[in-house]
């Protein structure tokens, strides 16, 4: 009963906000606030309802010298990850500056990684934060469960706060970022950042550039120099990347469950049996070492690796373990049935998304470019903003351009729930060869066995 | 038995001395069934009538106000379904009057106990003042409040003393626990998540899923078979190896040639001194794929003449990662982690055996073998039997081994588990918490949930009774 106590709290405090600050002290308005104030959450739905869509755009216009409206506060919660936190603080405090005529806020800041946003969030949509970020493999589910506010639905509200329309947010963001943070044609969140995406880091003192333009060449320089390089196949993440170079897909229906064609035969021709072969064949090479899920850091810093199949977050790894030779490039290509194919990936996007129970929408601001270009510094996020990502400073980074290089090949990652653990067993049964590579039937029934777990209903 | 048929008649009594009070009362005690203050006013005993008045009307209150509403809904769990319009004059989203699935559920549950509470209330407190009536009839002495109050202070005190925590596990365990059984009942997931979507009564379906009757993913029922295998395989082994490796421990550290006693004891109490969490996942990382231990067996070349043997294809040794071998290892794990515990306890138990009864055995010319079975073993046992049952059924449900060595840690390699989410290596319990938590199956989680209940109880009953009724525990009472 106090959730629905604080939301009644909360929506009269913005009625009074928005009523004062639209009528900047007229008669009228101070009896609208009166009466919201004393009446019950339905009407005052109604007295909104009932007022003029000018009263907004008056609200925009009288912003630069109303006082009036500082003395009334706006609760938000902003949750965004740990290593964000002094960023954010400091977003947050322009946020509070840009729009202090609009109201006073308290915004309390909460740690929440972007990666277990949607566990926290799912679990009690109404206590989650405002404002939050999160990966963008989760915006399937946090839209099933109704937790993401539509922005277009929010357009004319943006464009009369901030002067920008949702159009204007997609054109300066990339196509790929647009695209992630976007279902079912609608935009439900911002990008923040992006680079999500994974590559490989070499040592140059061991591999020439022609070593690690194929696995083939890879692994048998490696051999000779008596090293290894680590992938990780026990994830879908990673190991769908062999699929997505040879031409097959993914898609996310709108009921939640995952399309998925590994078991046949791509649009480039290529059988799912062909790239299992693949994989069989480079997991069984003595210098590939199949590394587990999250383990790549370890593993690098180990120094038996000359390379490494990781993301944007291991480059401080890679530049102490590979010393002079760091360098990082787009992914090699594998050998399947007898052509050379590129390897793809998996392009993930951080976005920031608000929650469709709050009371405001604030996190344009996170995300504006300033904000972007802060956050790259502060934490190497590759921006998605694409002024950000001409900066000078961002593509002298030898990481962050070798995934802007990989994410050529890169499809945006649109999967459902129950892709993740079917596909991280078939890595693993990849990476222990449990599979024969001679075996055609055997390898078809996984990967059919693969698709009847991905494809399944979401319960 | 005879425990059985003498709650019965306690209840019988219950009911039977109610009706005796309705039928032989006065007006005062007829008059209580409809208000609660009218028994004690008659017998002036003011103070009580009007809490016992005000107690009624915050009950009816609550009935009307918040009871009725919800317990209305609670057939359905709700028809109107969310639907919200966003307002750009207010900057917010606008809902219909919508229900809440879980909401209805929860508070339906809440006026349940409620009104289960206030029957009793209203039975118990009519034949309350029928007793005053025959008291007073009799020219006993009625008491004053503040009589009554010292009688709670006095013989009565053990009301007080359980008062608080008999209510809090009614609020704490006993409502949620009756809302996770309705779960079960319901199709609460992922799909049906309130407050945006309904969920609704399904009946049994979610049970005949769990156990292979399809509807969802087909291999459920067979990820329920092995997974309930390998919980109670776990369990007998991880309750005997520490149980026994506990006495064992504890006899040598006790022998009577064995040096430095403190030191030894000490030693092995530091793995429970360090956080369980803590030393589970550095044993899980040192025991990892291209972990320390896989690093030195591959230098000394175990790990080579191991694959030659043909024991394992990889160039590591799997030892958490491949089924058989993370079976294995789990129970090691959990031998080194729980041995010290039993030695505690078992510790204790042999410093109490009575001397006289192993001196007068070696007098015998028993050899200590025969020491140990015929006499230390029959002694500890009749003691900590009641104890292993505990430790079994707390086994089946021993979430931190399993979880902390082998969550995103272990990916099996069984396609047909896997599409259940399931793994070899987890327990039922470690199953139910990735349902929850990354699938958000709330109705599998209940029902698993409850079947596990089903188990430890039926196990919990059964062996007690043997158990006790051999040592002859109650001989103690």
């Amino acid at each position: 009963m106090s959730k629905i106590k604080k939301l009644l709290a909360l929506v009269m405090a913005l009625a009074m906000v928005l009523s004062l600050a639209a009528c900047g002290g007229s008669d009228s308005s101070s009896d609208t606030s009166t009466d919201d104030t004393t009446t019950t959450e339905d009407s005052t739905a109604d007295t909104e309802e009932a007022a003029d869509t000018e009263e907004a755009e008056d609200a925009t216009e009288e912003t630069s010298g109303d006082a009036t409206a500082s003395g009334d506060v706006i609760s938000l919660t902003v949750w965004g990850a740990e290593e964000d936190q002094t960023l954010l603080a400091e977003l947050v405090e322009g946020f509070k500056e840009a729009y202090a005529d609009y109201a006073t806020f308290d915004i309390q800041i909460g740690v929440e990684s972007e990666s277990t946003a949607k566990d926290t969030i799912l679990t009690d949509i109404e206590a989650a934060a405002d404002v939050f970020a999160f990966a963008d493999d989760q915006l399937a589910d946090l839209v099933n469960a109704g937790a993401l506010q539509s922005f277009d639905a929010l357009n004319d509200a943006l464009v009369a706060y901030t002067g920008k329309s949702v159009e204007d947010i997609e054109a300066a963001n990339g196509a790929g970022s647009v695209a992630a943070a976007t279902m079912n044609d609608t935009l439900y969140a911002f990008p923040m950042g992006g680079g999500n995406n994974y590559f490989l880091y070499y040592d140059s003192s061991v591999l020439s550039e022609e070593d690690v333009a194929s696995w083939d060449s890879l692994l048998a320089a490696a051999e000779a120099a008596g090293k290894q390089v680590g992938m990780t196949l026990s994830s879908g993440w990673y190991n769908a990347s062999f699929f997505i170079g040879a031409g097959f897909t993914t898609s996310l229906n709108d009921d939640g469950t995952t399309s998925i064609d590994w078991n046949g035969t791509s649009s480039l021709g290529y059988t799912g049996v062909d790239v299992v072969k693949s994989m069989l064949n480079i997991a069984s090479n003595s210098a590939f070492m199949a590394i587990a899920d999250g383990d790549i850091s370890n593993q690098i810093a180990s120094g038996s690796l000359c390379a490494a199949v990781s993301g944007t977050w291991d480059a401080e790894a890679a530049q102490a373990a590979f010393g002079d030779g760091y360098a990082a490039t787009k992914l090699p290509t594998f050998t399947c049935a007898g052509d050379q194919v590129q390897q793809g990936c998996y392009s993930g996007f951080k976005l920031i998304g608000v929650n469709a129970y709050s009371q405001n929408a604030g996190s344009e601001y996170l995300t504006n470019e300033e904000s972007q270009t802060a956050r790259f510094e502060a934490r190497q996020l590759a921006p998605t903003n694409t002024n950000a990502a001409a900066n000078e400073a961002v593509s002298a980074n030898i990481a962050i351009a070798a995934s802007s290089a990989q994410d050529v090949y890169g499809v945006v990652q649109s999967v459902g729930g129950k892709f993740w653990d079917p596909t991280a067993t078939f890595g693993e049964m990849i990476a222990q060869q449990t599979l024969d590579v001679n075996d055609d039937d055997a390898i078809q029934a996984a990967l059919d066995e693969l698709v009847v777990g991905v494809t399944a209903a979401v319960d | 038995m005879n425990k059985l048929k003498s709650g019965v008649s306690a209840v019988g009594r219950f009911f039977g001395d109610f009706g005796h009070a309705v039928a032989d009362g006065d007006i005062f005690v007829k008059l209580s069934l409809v208000w609660f203050g009218a028994g004690y006013l008659g017998r002036k005993q003011y103070i009580k009538a009007i809490i016992m008045t005000a107690l009624e009307a915050l009950i009816i209150a609550y009935t009307v106000l918040v009871g009725i509403p919800y317990i209305s809904d609670f057939g359905t769990l709700g028809t109107v379904q969310q639907e919200s319009v966003f307002n750009p004059v207010t900057m917010q989203n606008e809902f219909n009057d919508y229900d809440n699935s879980f909401m209805i559920l929860l508070f339906s549950v809440i006026t349940l106990v409620v009104w289960a509470f206030t029957i009793y209330i209203w039975m118990y407190n009519v034949k309350n003042v029928y007793r005053l009536q025959k008291d007073q009839e009799h020219g006993k002495h009625v008491n004053n409040f503040r009589e009554d109050l010292n009688d709670y202070i006095n013989q009565k005190f053990y009301i007080v003393l359980l008062a608080l925590p008999i209510a809090g596990v009614v609020i704490f365990t006993v409502v949620p626990l009756i809302i996770m059984i309705f779960v079960a009942f319901t199709n609460y997931d992922q799909n049906h998540m309130p407050p945006s979507a309904l969920f609704d009564w399904v009946g049994l379906d979610n049970f005949i899923n769990l156990f292979g009757g399809g509807g969802m993913t087909v291999s459920f029922g067979y990820a329920f078979i092995r997974v309930l295998g390998w919980t109670l395989v776990w369990s007998f082994f991880a309750t005997l190896t520490t149980y026994f490796g506990g006495i064992l421990m504890a006899l040598l550290v006790n022998g009577k040639t064995t040096m430095w006693k403190p030191m030894w004891r000490v030693l092995f109490m530091i793995t429970i001194a360090v956080p369980q969490f803590v030393s589970l996942l550095l044993v899980r990382n040192f025991f990892a794929d291209n972990g320390i231990m896989n690093t030195i067996l591959q230098n000394i070349g175990l790990t080579g003449f191991l694959q030659d043997i043909g024991l394992i294809s990889s160039n590591y040794i799997p030892f958490l990662t491949a089924p058989g071998w993370a079976h294995v290892m789990i129970i090691i794990i959990n031998i080194w982690i729980g041995v010290p515990y039993q030695m505690l306890i078992a510790n204790g138990v042999l410093m109490n055996i009575p001397s006289e009864q192993l001196e007068s055995a070696a007098i015998d010319g028993a050899n200590s073998w025969q020491t140990f079975w015929n006499i230390t073993m029959p002694y500890v046992f009749s003691v900590t039997g009641p104890a292993l049952v505990t430790d079994f059924v707390k086994n089946i449900n021993n979430f931190n081994v399993i979880y902390l060595l082998t969550s995103n840690f272990y990916t099996t390699t069984n396609q047909a588990m896997a599409n259940s989410q399931a793994k070899e290596t987890d327990l039922l319990v470690t199953w139910l918490f990735t349902l929850t938590q990354d699938y958000y199956n709330y109705k599998m989680a209940a029902t698993i949930g409850i079947v596990i209940f089903v188990i430890c109880a039926v196990f919990t009953l059964v062996a007690f009774n043997r158990v006790v009724a051999r040592t002859g525990e109650g001989d103690f009472a």
